[in-house]
């Protein structure tokens, strides 16, 4: 009575079919790949129409010019990002940035020689880069070695550095940080109202910067690393990667990019204030994530990470040449960023879709590798 | 078993997860009144089907029909209003919650204004769990109840219900036998009253005990179905395994080289859970060319033999040698320049990074050997990827297409491909075979051979006694963290095998 | 370059605050600046050792890393202490549940009075009755609250007045015309509309003036120096920009010095601060409106000290102080808001 059978399994799916499917979503994809430009382009088409002044050379120098400060951040954001991480110092950090070189363009006093050295500007963008990396070493120790969670070791640190800049500036702001030609410490304005080339400076720190960190993510070990930690830990660790320092590194990268900006800030204001970078850091993460980074981890690009922060710049200050009020401006932006983050999950939703019916696909066709 | 009377049956069911496609047109029948037991290997599908018919998870294609008439079940509890409940293979109750909150948790018993009626639910708790003969206080937390106890809260929910199809998978796994005779009591009473039951269990003769019909899937696929009494576990066991069971596993000459690997007194501790030593005092030596098979089931300490082997878990004491070299204090990451690798047993949570394409996983762990200056060569990559996937038969679009798109099969070749990318002289691999169709387990088993071949020594565990007694040249049993009984192929039949296996593990707990 | 009095302090600030850093020592780090109350025992200080007999007074502001408040809260203390009395200054943060906790704990410690910045005219409300209530009276200063009859003393200064004494001088330094920008504060801040209201009463009567641009800056300077770009890239042909704070004045100041534009364009900014008064020593901001901190702390601190000792106030609740105009013909008259 033993009743086996191996009976033909119904065809549900065409491959045909299957393999449509398939190309049609790829091509949806990447049309939202694209969707960060396309915010972009809309943005700057709407502008230029309701407003003569947007699309000129000049505004658009000076609007890329806003844009670097939140972009340097967010190139280091996007790193912490990709390891799944989240770093809520940077802000901070950019004010402690600021008052260091403050403090040292005022003269630093050797107590035990009773001597006030007056470091040349270099010296000083050297240190206080120094000083937002060891911040940034900090978090990544506290998250490493301490296995605190980075957003509870950042948010620590977000009220440890701003604590420290008050310390050290005793609340007060650095008003003159032109620097004496006597004491050979001048032209640290350069780095904020400084034009090589016909363009301020901040916006060839942003491109050199963009142009490190890609090249960082796509050529070098050290980015595959990355994706592959922020992706799967416990996978990356099994092929070798040493994922202490792959999230070590990446905060304190992110502490010196955000120092970075805070000398930007410094240098155009000619003036350190203890306050300053203030929820920078949400702005940063705002821009990394429009460019369609997941927070979760693995995901993201320099390239998207740019346009986000050009989507986040641009609208801020295209609605300040509409003359649009300060509440709509709020609204606004964080509309944005969450139809981003919505854009964002559908295109998760299409490429799941996507695969499962390449695998349908796939295995109807059990012989040849199947097309995507 | 005709489907006139079947209340609950699936149509041609199809579930695809991400690239891997767990069912492949299944038809399955659940008649009132009996217990139809299911039968089949890991991964061949049953919990997914199962959870299909308890409206957990929706099919891919096809549909469920509930009595003749197709049937739309959204989730569990769509499930349960249409009479259909389930006792999981997991879990699932709330550990901070009483025995009473979790049976009755979001099926409370309502006042007419609307608070709970605890006294109701009270009594409804003790009886359920009298007839399942557990004399438990309603109030006691779930989290102070051992497993087996546990177990039955599970059950007692289930009873509760009182549903026409009672879904049980693996209900008895933490069981002791008078709790399982209890079990068997019930569900008689059960089927007595016409309710439908579905049997999972991987004691299959526990499971035939019980049935009155038999269903054996196979790599997603319904490949037979009979009457209890007619079969017996030779038949049930050679449907699930599939009749190509012998061209599932390569002829080979052992050929043992010089040593590459030796432990010696090797104990590792828990990671879990410190105070127990998971692995005891573990003596092997490998050579190359030589494929040894660790066989034990879970908690045997095999994973973290291999574990410790590969640097992720420092051992607690003893010595590890490569080549004559000592390994301790060395990390994966220089274990793997010294040529040790591990292929871990969960592919998806420590095997593959989900994010990256097939070319980037491959070459994860071999990255540094295509390291020029600072940047990785794309060009030493790209050919070295591709040898690889042409090596270790992955079909896939190619390098970029994303990980996700690949079958389980294909995944699992791509994570042995990453290790075989960073030319080992030691292959670990835990439990390789674990979750993947038949096709892909003989390309495995091929592979393995053909790197033993090459002079690799391979070291593998599993679970699966037919792979244990085919695969290895020499079969170390594992049980308890100690090593119970070592053999060459031939040298033991199944039956020893489960018989040393068992005695260890009983014996184990009598120290 | 700058004050000499924040010098020394600051660096004693760096080199330590380095070393916790470089030493890890984190926590004590976090302690210390995260701690905002810190007491002070009257007899520690040689100047006032006459004793603790006074018992203490309270002195509760907003946060110190704004230089006004820290001001407003030192010239407190001093007085107190000069008078005898010991001393608690916190910070409640703008947050109207700390600074409830604050004034709890002023209530605990006996305190004698509650010299109080408070956190939010409504929101404080409570809080100074509790404390009225349980015998602890409260004089405020630089902010009201919107109730009379429950603090002893509200003595503020006269934003509106400030505003139309700096929007006079600026109408002025421009000729009666011209095209000029308006940056505005925080604009949920009463202090950010009473004063934008002070500058248009003025402006108003003045019909070749033209707003060309009114944006809100946060008090931020950063903030205030991207909008000025952005606005002056929308239009150069700018005479003047009006500030609702000093910070965002020379936000505004550093923007039209990298476009250019400062020699042709009058700032003017509100506040007093020692930065705005260094840069209209420089030239670079024509005039700002000092708010006198320090002077409202102390005769808050003096009608306490006179409440205390007799029970009574001699004065009305709702006291206004004058602002006065800083311009760079007396600039060196004035120190950290307040007259030298």
């Amino acid at each position: 009575m033993t009743s086996t059978s191996s009976r033909p399994v119904a065809e549900t799916v065409q491959p045909e079919r299957a393999a449509a499917t398939a190309r049609r979503l790829s091509l949806l994809n990447v049309a939202f790949e694209l969707r960060a430009f396309i915010a972009l382009a809309v943005l700057i088409v709407v502008f230029s129409v309701l407003s003569d002044s947007f699309l000129t050379v000049p505004n658009l120098i000076t609007m890329t010019k806003h844009v670097a400060i939140n972009a340097v951040i967010a190139l280091g954001m996007l790193l912490v990002i990709l390891k799944g991480g989240i770093d809520l110092s940077v802000g901070s950090i950019v004010g402690l940035s600021g008052v260091v070189a403050g403090e040292l363009l005022g003269g630093l006093n050797l107590g035990f020689a009773d001597l006030i050295a007056y470091p040349p500007v270099w010296v000083v963008i050297v240190l206080c880069m120094g000083v937002g990396a060891l911040v940034g070493l900090v978090n990544g120790i506290l998250v490493t070695r301490f296995k605190v969670a980075p957003f509870i070791a950042t948010l620590g640190m977000l009220y440890v550095a701003r604590g420290l800049a008050l310390l050290i500036s005793n609340g007060a702001t650095y008003p003159n940080l032109a620097g004496d030609p006597e004491l050979g410490n001048t032209g640290f304005g350069l780095l904020g109202s400084g034009r090589p080339l016909g363009l301020p400076t901040s916006i060839w720190i942003m491109i050199a910067l963009a142009a490190v960190v890609a090249l960082l993510l796509t050529k070098s070990p050290f980015g595959r690393w990355l994706y592959a930690t922020g992706g799967n830990e416990r996978a990356a660790e099994l092929s070798g990667v040493p994922i202490r320092r792959v999230k070590t590194v990446v905060y304190v990268i992110s502490g010196a990019c955000a120092a970075i900006a805070g000398l930007i800030i410094a240098s155009e204001l000619t003036s350190a204030a203890p306050q300053a970078g203030e929820t920078y850091e949400l702005n940063a993460i705002a821009a990394v994530v429009i460019g369609g980074a997941a927070l979760s981890g693995g995901r993201g690009t320099v390239r998207g990470t740019l346009v986000g922060a050009f989507v986040i710049g641009f609208l801020a200050d295209g609605l300040v040449i509409l003359g649009v009020s300060t509440f709509w401006q709020i609204l606004i932006k964080g509309a944005v960023i969450i139809l981003a983050v919505m854009l964002d999950q559908g295109q998760q939703r299409l490429k799941r879709r996507g695969a499962a019916a390449s695998a349908v696909a796939a295995t109807r066709q059990p012989d040849r590798p199947h097309q995507q | 078993m005709t489907a006139t009377n079947a209340v609950l049956a699936a149509r041609e069911v199809t579930k695809v997860y991400g690239g891997t496609q767990a069912l492949k047109g299944v038809d399955f029948d659940v008649a009132a009144g009996r217990v139809t037991a299911l039968f089949g290997e890991n991964g061949a599908g049953k919990s997914t089907l199962m959870k299909i018919l308890a409206g957990i998870e929706q099919p891919t294609t096809g549909h469920v029909e509930l009595d003749g008439r197709p049937a739309r079940l959204a989730s569990s509890r769509d499930a349960a209003d249409q009479g259909i409940s389930i006792i999981h293979q997991e879990l699932s109750l709330c550990p901070n919650l009483s025995i009473q909150d979790n049976l009755f948790l979001a099926r409370e018993v309502r006042r007419p204004y609307g608070a709970v009626d605890r006294r109701a639910e009270r009594e409804a708790t003790i009886a359920v769990l009298r007839t399942l003969e557990e004399e438990l206080d309603p109030d006691t937390p779930v989290a102070d109840l051992r497993l087996g106890q546990q177990q039955i809260v599970e059950i007692a929910r289930a009873l509760l219900q009182e549903a026409r199809v009672l879904i049980m998978d693996e209900p008895t796994s933490a069981l002791t036998a008078p709790e399982v005779e209890v079990l068997f009591k019930v569900i008689r009473d059960l089927t007595a009253r016409g309710v439908a039951v579905v049997y999972i269990s991987h004691h299959l003769d526990e499971a035939l005990e019980i049935a009155d019909d038999v269903v054996v899937l196979r790599d997603g696929r319904l490949v037979a179905t009979a009457k209890a009494g007619d079969v017996d576990l030779r038949w049930i066991v050679a449907q699930m395994v599939g009749r190509d069971q012998d061209a599932l596993f390569p002829d080979r000459e052992a050929l043992a080289g010089d040593e590459v690997l030796a432990l010696r007194d090797l104990v590792v501790a828990d990671p879990a859970n410190p105070d127990r030593l998971a692995v005891n005092g573990v003596n092997l030596t490998l050579r190359a060319g030589e494929i040894v098979g660790v066989y034990g089931l879970m908690g045997s300490g095999r994973t973290e033999l291999l574990e410790a082997l590969a640097g992720r878990i420092p051992p607690a004491s003893g010595e590890i040698r490569l080549g004559g070299e000592p390994l301790s204090g060395t990390g994966i990451r220089e274990r793997i320049e010294r040529g040790v690798v591990l292929v871990p047993e969960d592919r998806q949570r420590d095997g593959l990074v989900q994010t990256m394409t097939v070319g980037e996983n491959l070459s994860l762990a071999g990255l540094y050997k295509f390291v020029r200056r600072l940047f990785v060569s794309q060009e030493r990559e790209r050919g070295a990827v591709e040898r690889v996937i042409a090596d270790v038969t992955v079909k896939t679009a190619g390098a970029k297409a994303p990980i996700g798109s690949l079958s389980g099969g294909n995944q699992q070749k791509v994570v042995i491909g990453k290790a075989l990318l960073t030319d080992p002289r030691v292959l670990l691999l835990d439990e390789p075979s674990r979750g993947v169709d038949v096709g892909a387990k003989a390309d495995i088993f091929q592979l393995m051979a053909a790197q033993a071949r090459r002079g690799l020594a391979v070291l593998f565990t599993t679970s699966e006694a037919e792979e244990a007694l085919h695969i290895p040249d020499r079969l170390l049993v594992l049980a308890r963290g100690v090593v119970v009984g070592e053999y060459r192929r031939g040298e033991i039949n199944r039956e020893e095998l489960m018989s040393v296996s068992d005695g260890a593990a009983i014996g184990g707990a009598a120290r | 370059m700058y004050a000499p009095f924040l010098r020394q302090g600051r660096r004693r600030g760096l080199v330590l605050a380095l070393s916790l850093l470089v030493g890890g020592s984190l926590m004590t780090a976090c302690g210390s600046s995260g701690e905002p109350a810190a007491t002070t025992q009257a007899g520690q200080s040689p100047a006032s050792s006459a004793g603790t007999a006074g018992g203490l007074i309270a002195i509760i502001t907003p946060s110190h890393d704004n230089p006004f408040f820290k001001a407003e809260a030192d010239a407190a203390k001093a007085k107190a202490e000069e008078l005898g009395y010991e001393t608690s200054v916190a910070s409640h943060d703008d947050d109207p549940n700390k600074q409830s906790e604050l004034i709890d704990a002023a209530i605990s410690r006996s305190a004698k009075a509650i010299i109080l910045d408070n956190a939010g005219a409504d929101a404080s409300i409570g809080p100074v009755r509790k404390a009225t209530d349980a015998g602890v009276p409260v004089f405020l200063i630089d902010r009201e609250i919107n109730a009379t009859g429950i603090a002893k003393a509200q003595i503020v200064s006269n934003n509106s007045q400030g505003a139309q004494l700096a929007a006079q001088a600026f109408v002025e330094a421009m000729g009666s015309k011209g095209n000029y920008v308006e940056l505005v504060g925080k604009e949920s801040d009463t202090n950010a509309s009473v004063r934008s209201k002070g500058f248009a009463d003025v402006i108003s009567q003045y019909p070749d003036m033209k707003s060309v641009a009114r944006e809100s800056a946060n008090w931020d300077q950063q903030e205030a120096f991207t909008k000025m770009e952005t606005i002056i890239q929308k239009n150069r042909d700018i005479q003047g920009v009006i500030a609702g704070n000093d910070t965002m004045a020379l936000g505004a100041v550093a923007a039209l010095k990298a476009a250019g534009l400062l020699d042709k364009v009058v700032v003017v900014g509100f506040d007093g601060s020692p930065d705005a008064i260094a840069a209209i020593k420089a030239g670079e901001m024509h005039a700002t409106a000092l708010q006198p901190a320090a002077l409202a702390a102390t005769s808050a601190v003096e009608q306490a000290d006179e409440f205390i000792k007799t029970g009574k106030v001699s004065k009305d609740e709702k006291q206004s102080i004058d602002c006065e105009l800083v311009t760079k013909d007396n600039a060196d008259e004035f120190g950290v808001f307040a007259r030298k």
